[in-house]
């Protein structure tokens, strides 16, 4: 992302707190300040959830109207943004537990094709997206922290508050997702392998 | 071997996080901001949902409790006397009698906390004007 999360929130912060004061008061339309700084990081968490563009818009609009029920449940002791992401986290699992995307089973997610050469750019295109459909074949438990992790800029304790893990389970969780992930693609090492003694090799010719 | 593994690993790992940290950032449609506003403000111009009404339901609970609780008392009461008097060799009845004979008490107990629940409920639906 353009800007960091973390950053982005502790800018926006004064402005949210601000923004749900006046909610708070009765004033609705103060609630747009807020859709509109974090729509952008909804609508790309909600797709990170289901890899569907339609759904994420869908999914990150009933978190902001669920957002608009809680408001008065926001303590401010803690950021919104955290507030925001723990209950966006949930209203995404929830909803994709009614209403599931259709996920090939980890074993059935496709494997990148031989990247030749000349399409090089195209093969690691393919590679990373069958890799990032691959998480959404992982087990909910798994798939989770994986989602959250990236999503965080793989900031282990910002991820852990949003779903409401301590580190330690999160980083298990993550473990054991990077470990299936790295089962079920076992080419992407020797692809990296290749990779690094073609550029080594490179490096030594010239 | 397992240093080998190790580095293996590692690399791997980076090759996956290099992967799925590079995501490419999704721009919310021109009509989200204006559609979620929409939900927002019909949310706000419906009414606020009917609270329970706790100051009505109230004695009811009370009497409730305190017919079962009586009941109880009641039983516990009659009981006492009656278990002293029980000899051990209790009288033979024949098994097909002395089934539904415990059964009864029990239906009617709870043919007679379903009125009253249902008689409760209904008082308490028609004059909130549900019914």
């Amino acid at each position: 992302m353009t800007e960091t999360l973390n950053s982005a929130a502790a800018k926006n912060a004064a402005e949210d707190r601000a923004d749900v004061e006046r909610v708070l008061a009765g004033e609705v339309q103060a609630f747009e300040g807020i859709v509109r700084r974090w729509q952008g990081p909804l609508v790309n968490m909600a797709w990170r959830y289901c890899r569907d563009r339609g759904r994420a818009e869908e999914l990150a609009q009933e978190a902001f109207i669920r957002a608009w029920r809680g408001l008065a449940g926001w303590r401010r002791e803690g950021s919104f943004s955290t507030w925001l992401f723990a209950l966006a986290a949930n209203v995404f699992r929830s909803e994709l537990k009614r209403f599931p995307t259709v996920n090939l089973p980890l074993e059935k997610a496709a494997e990148p094709a031989e990247p030749a050469g000349q399409h090089g750019a195209l093969a690691a295109q393919l590679c990373a997206d069958a890799v990032r459909r691959a998480v959404l074949a992982l087990p909910m438990r798994y798939r989770e922290p994986v989602i959250l992790f990236y999503f965080h800029e793989m900031d282990l304790a910002s991820a852990a508050r949003t779903m409401g893990l301590p580190e330690g389970t999160l980083k298990a969780r993550l473990s054991r997702a990077r470990g299936l992930l790295r089962r079920r693609f076992p080419q992407l090492e020797a692809e990296q392998g290749a990779t690094e003694f073609a550029v080594h090799n490179a490096g030594k010719e010239a | 071997m397992n240093r080998k593994k190790k580095e293996s690993e590692a690399m791997e790992l980076s090759r996956i996080d290099d992967i799925l940290a590079t995501e490419e950032e999704l721009i919310p449609s021109s009509g989200f901001l204006g559609a979620v506003m929409e939900s927002v403000r019909e949310e706000a111009a419906m009414p606020a949902p009917i609270p329970f009404p706790w100051k009505r339901a109230v004695p009811g609970f009370v009497l409730a409790a305190g017919v079962f609780g009586w009941g109880a008392v009641e039983r516990v009461r009659l009981g006492v006397p009656a278990m002293k008097g029980i000899s051990l060799v209790a009288p033979r009845l024949p098994a097909v009698m002395v089934q539904p004979m415990e059964q009864v008490g029990w239906v009617a107990l709870a043919l007679g906390a379903s009125l009253l629940s249902w008689l409760l409920s209904r008082r308490l639906a028609g004059r909130s004007g549900l019914l």
